[in-house]
């Protein structure tokens, strides 16, 4: 083997190896530790009472160039004040954007005019299945977990007075 | 030599990208000992819907939590009787009855927790942890922690918290694991026993509220018999969802109308609250209430017997 050659192997050995490394050391930056967004999320739920959690966890593939959005459905009853809260990964590079639709009709949303919310509330008139979408601005990845609680619920005539 | 350490590296490197990547997908790994089924329960029927779209049908269909709050409102004291008995669980000898079953006591807890009934709730959990053993999904209740939770009355927050969370963890592991059938009779059983308390708290009140809630399930019966005849080549499948075919045919004569208004916003605490502009209405004769009930008793028997 001449120098050459070998000096041009040693290059590939060494790039390739930088690259496994950032691969690997960007595959466990990206673990989420889903427990402790859990915690802090029913820490800042408030009052109300715990429904349901919601894990995101938005990781590119390796083909991707961007990330998707997750889906949940939910059934929520009418006459009912709910209330979403979120929390962010301290490293993930966007907020997670969440969008609740009752049949493709967005009602909610927790970024609006280029203000993120920590929580929105939702006081439901009609008793139904609705989805609730979570994504990061620009397919971003990221990490967050969300609690649904229930704040209140109202009787038929309170809810005229609205 | 060069070679032999470039071959090395790809090797080593590859599985540590991979292993990464791994790390980085939502699913869990299951043990595979706790996917067996023993009887009826096996996951090889014919699906007409996918599991996927089962799955996203059926998270959070029955939480007992708006409903048990709905009676606690109402101010009728809490009656023991109208639950489940703890002492039933042996009556529960198949996956099928087990899953059911996993569900009623599921939402007798969310009933208890909601009126702070510490003195009984130990029972209850140890009702929901023997029949989530039964079916291979037990893992997810801790039931020490759940027991020093519920000695505590200033702990029954963080009891609610943790109970719930197990049974959200526990239909997330049965869906992934394509246990939709487990998943959706849990799923059944809860909104079952819901509802029969709620009926029991009507025939002692006849409070308005609460005959407007029973009213609003009409839709949630029909997603729940969809979700059902997904397994009808199971005849306990069947036989459950003839019984809310029944059930069916009562809502049908129940109206619910939809009024739609202007969505308003307002920014509260730093909070956005939104309100809806549909409001719906229901239409709901005393001797359809009567019906209906009648019909969920029979439905509640068939479970729990």
């Amino acid at each position: 083997m001449s120098i050459e050659n070998s000096k041009g192997m040693k290059k590939i050995f060494i790039s390739l190896l930088v690259l496994f490394s950032m691969f690997s050391l960007a595959g466990y930056a990206q673990e989420c530790n889903s427990e402790a967004l859990l915690k802090q999320a029913l820490k800042e739920m408030g009052n109300g009472q715990y429904i349901k959690d919601f894990k995101v966890e938005l990781l590119k593939d390796k083909k991707d160039m961007k990330t998707g959005y997750v889906k949940f459905s939910v059934v929520l009853q009418s006459r009912s004040q709910y209330k979403f809260n979120v929390v962010d990964a301290p490293e993930n590079p966007e907020k997670v954007i969440m969008q609740l639709y009752f049949k493709d009709k967005l009602l909610v949303s927790n970024f609006e005019k280029g203000k993120h919310y920590k929580s929105c509330q939702f006081i439901c008139g009609k008793t139904g299945v609705y989805s609730l979408v979570f994504s990061y601005k620009g397919g971003a990845e990221g990490c967050s977990s969300a609690v649904l609680s229930l704040v209140k619920q109202f009787s038929e005539s309170e809810m005229k007075n609205f | 030599m060069l070679k032999k350490i470039l071959y090395i590296s790809l090797i080593v490197g590859g599985t540590a990208f991979l292993s990464g990547c791994a790390g980085n997908s939502s699913g869990k790994s299951g043990n595979s000992d706790e996917l067996i089924s023993t009887d009826s329960l096996s996951t090889d029927a014919p699906l007409k819907l996918s599991e996927e779209v089962i799955s996203d049908v059926i998270q959070n269909i029955s939480s007992p939590v708006e409903m048990a709050s709905l009676i606690k409102s109402t101010g009728v004291a809490f009656s023991q009787k109208i639950l489940n008995d703890p002492n039933n669980l042996d009556k529960y000898n198949t996956s099928f009855k087990r899953a059911l079953n996993l569900g009623v006591f599921a939402a007798d807890l969310g009933y208890i927790n909601t009126f702070d009934k510490n003195s009984i709730v130990i029972s209850y959990l140890l009702a929901v942890k023997n029949l989530a053993d039964g079916i291979k999904v037990g893992q997810f209740f801790d039931f020490a922690a759940l027991k020093r939770l519920a000695t505590n009355s200033n702990n029954l927050d963080s009891l609610m918290e943790i109970s719930v969370s197990s049974f959200n963890e526990m239909d997330s592991y049965l869906r992934e694991q394509n246990r939709s059938n487990v998943s959706s009779l849990i799923v059944a059983g809860t909104w079952i026993e819901g509802m029969y308390i709620t009926g029991s708290v009507i025939e002692q009140t006849n409070n308005e509220e609460l005959i407007n809630r029973l009213g609003e399930q009409k839709d949630i019966v029909n997603i729940l018999l969809i979700i059902l005849e997904n397994y009808k080549n199971d005849p306990n499948f069947t036989e459950l969802s003839s019984y809310l075919q029944d059930l069916k045919g009562l809502y049908s004569k129940v109206k619910i109308t939809t009024e739609f208004g202007e969505p308003k916003k307002m920014e509260k605490d730093g909070s956005l609250i939104i309100i809806q502009d549909e409001i719906s209405h229901v239409n709901i004769t005393p001797e359809q209430v009567k019906a209906i009930i009648a019909q969920i008793k029979k439905i509640r028997e068939y479970i729990v017997s």
